[in-house]
């Protein structure tokens, strides 16, 4: 186990570098004005030089990238250019991951809780009214954009509840609106998968023997099946949580709040370059993370999956 | 023959399935008693009914079929009147259990074998804790599982398809049945376990006194264990007798081709024989004799009305015009004569 779970962190590792050079170089493709925003124009050529070179963007590819690498060791991610000049990016997450964290883990936590039962009893009432209610809202949710239902929401759902329309540090019911924006996406998706794994154990074997040996339908059903139902769900679950807590781009800017993924549409809209670095690394690295945690979970949840080839003992 | 007490009866029995907006007649007018501690076979080719006929007395039916007529009554209670899940709750385990024909599927692979068993012991004896884990190791011991401490707290892909097979049977034992279902128990394992299996079947019949259904097409295995044996064809019993009536004393043309259709061990260069034509849709009515058309013997009433069953013995009866007093006499065909002159040689010599 210890063997896998080093091997599994070396080669995400590995993963996250690759990962990181290929975004530094795609970062030296943009144009330079992205180093300077709107002054740019007011500049004299050899004054954009200067800076340029105080910036140590004109020293040579190599020199630069191991510099950055450097950086990254020491867990510098630079200084944000235009977003918030010369502030150090480590400082600017710091005050905006904790926005996203908890919209994400509280929206999360209501997709699951809802989702998962709402799966089951769709499986259990397959093809009668509570799965096709349940695969009416699955469908909308996944056919109809969710900029028309997020904005829908935002405008009815506030007049309707008399809730605030934007999002405001003070007023706790103002997270009310796009916590559930959020959790609509979250909810069918999980819905989607509990009810198409439950339905795939309903005509297992081992369910008929269950009953066959006596024992009853709820126990089949919670003891029995959704656990086994959930174990390839195992697999995806930490990547998408770790995805939604760190923050829904869209949702975050349509309430303005000061989460991390308004900060990404900020970093991009304003070309500050090494934000935009700095973000996209750490995006990744919370998918490479997840899917880590994915297959450990898996191997936790899952007796079969055996790690390493152990000695044949039989 | 000493005196049978009827633990189980089956009378005019009738199982349909509804597919697709059509009527399909599974289980045709069956009636049958079983008897405290014997050994039943149901024998029949595939699609014959004899799943279906042995899982109404569960509640097992797949959701679109049900019993649509007759009377199943154990202990006083008639089981084909049941309709909710708790009156057959107080009957699945409890008083019928099941062993399934693939030990591959039959376990919960998530969960430790020793669990799913104790999940029975608990159910059914009322232990709870430490006495239903020493119970459980106890009934793991007694299916000839060795190690069994070892073995309670492994999962099922670390058994081997035999010990699969015996832990199933384990957990039907832990239910502690009147009556035993089994469907097909050897189908799945390779001819050394299934020899062993039928063994252990036997051993737990004899130590907890136990009345055994079996379910197969194997007629090696019908052999080895019935003291009766129920043929079936296309939903309905055609020949019921003792094992040796029917074995020696076959008296239906289905079964006659049945025994025919046996390889037979030392001759060699004769073809397999196979019954021609196909079994009748079961979707349609059936008028006269279901085998009639497929059967080489068959007389012009076969065609117009369904036999009623002739007494060949009390044990013994058959549902064939061709045992009417009217009906031309007829021999079994040569094959038959002649197999059954090997086995009364081979019967002689041991």
């Amino acid at each position: 186990m210890f063997k896998y779970i080093l091997k599994r962190l070396l080669q995400s590792l590995l993963t996250l570098f690759i990962i990181a050079t290929v975004v530094f170089f795609l970062m030296r493709l943009m144009p330079e004005e992205g180093y300077f925003g709107e002054k740019y124009d007011k500049m004299e050529p050899a004054q954009i030089e200067a800076e340029l070179r105080a910036m140590g963007l004109r020293d040579p590819l190599p020199v630069q990238l191991f510099r950055y690498y450097g950086q990254l060791l020491k867990g510098d991610l630079g200084k944000s250019i235009t977003v918030q000049p010369k502030k150090a990016i480590v400082n600017i997450i710091e005050k905006r991951a904790p926005y996203s964290i908890r919209f994400g883990l509280i929206s999360v936590g209501i997709s699951l809780c809802v989702g998962i039962p709402m799966g089951t009893v769709m499986a259990l009432f397959k093809k009668r009214l509570p799965d096709k209610l349940g695969n009416m809202y699955i469908i909308f949710i996944h056919a109809v954009p969710a900029a028309v239902y997020y904005l829908f929401i935002q405008l009815y759902a506030s007049g309707l509840f008399n809730l605030p329309i934007l999002y405001n540090n003070r007023d706790p019911s103002s997270m009310w609106l796009p916590i559930i924006s959020m959790s609509l996406g979250g909810t069918a998706t999980y819905a989607m998968w509990t009810r198409r794994y439950v339905v795939d154990q309903m005509n297992k074997d081992y369910v008929k023997f269950a009953r066959a040996k006596g024992v009853s339908e709820r126990r089949i059903t919670f003891g029995h099946m959704l656990r086994n139902a959930l174990v390839p769900m195992a697999q995806n679950l930490p990547a998408s949580i770790l995805l939604t807590i760190s923050g829904s781009i869209y949702i975050e800017s349509l309430y303005s709040v000061p989460g991390m993924g308004n900060l990404l549409l900020s970093a991009i809209s304003k070309q500050d370059n090494p934000l935009v670095q700095a973000l996209v690394l750490i995006y990744s690295s919370l998918g490479i993370f997840g899917l880590l945690l994915g297959d450990l979970l898996m191997v936790i949840c899952d007796p079969r999956i055996k790690l390493e080839r152990e000695k044949e003992n039989r | 023959m000493e005196e049978k007490e009827v633990i189980l009866s089956v009378k005019d029995l009738n199982v349909i399935f509804d597919l697709r907006g059509q009527t399909l007649t599974a289980v045709r007018g069956i009636s049958l008693d079983v008897y405290r501690g014997e050994s039943l076979a149901i024998v029949g080719e595939s699609g014959s009914g004899k799943s279906v006929f042995t899982k109404s007395f569960m509640g097992m039916l797949d959701k679109n079929g049900r019993v649509s007529g007759g009377e199943i009554l154990y202990k006083g209670q008639d089981l084909a009147k049941f309709t909710t899940q708790k009156e057959w709750r107080e009957i699945r385990g409890k008083e019928i259990a099941m062993v399934f024909q693939d030990p591959m599927t039959s376990l919960n692979p998530l969960k430790t074998v020793g669990k799913q068993i104790c999940e029975a012991v608990m159910l059914h004896q009322g232990l709870r804790g430490r006495e239903a884990k020493e119970k459980t190791i106890e009934y793991l011991s007694d299916v000839g599982i060795t190690m069994p401490k070892l073995r309670y707290n492994q999962y099922p892909h670390e058994f081997s398809g035999g010990m699969r097979q015996r832990a199933v049977i384990a957990t039907a034992m832990a239910c502690n049945p009147e009556i035993l279902i089994c469907d097909e128990p050897t189908t799945a394992l390779d001819v050394t376990i299934q020899a062993q299996i039928i063994e252990l079947l036997r051993d737990m019949q004899k130590k907890y006194r136990l009345t055994i259904i079996y379910i197969t097409h194997d007629l090696g295995v019908v052999a080895k264990v019935a003291d009766r044996v129920a043929v079936m064809y296309a939903g309905d019993i055609v020949e019921v007798g003792t094992a040796y009536e029917v074995f020696y004393n076959a008296r239906h043309p289905y079964t006659w081709a049945l025994l025919s259709s046996l390889p037979q061990l030392g001759v060699k260069g004769e073809k397999l024989y196979s019954i021609e034509g196909t079994p009748p849709n079961l979707f349609m009515e059936i008028r006269g004799d279901a085998f009639a058309p497929r059967n080489p013997y068959a007389l012009k009433i076969d065609y117009e009305l369904r036999p009623p069953y002739f007494e060949v013995s009390p044990t013994h009866r058959v549902r064939s015009w061709l045992l009417d007093d009217r009906a031309p006499k007829v021999e079994p065909p040569a094959t038959i004569r002649r197999m059954l002159e090997r086995w009364k040689e081979v019967e002689a010599h041991e």
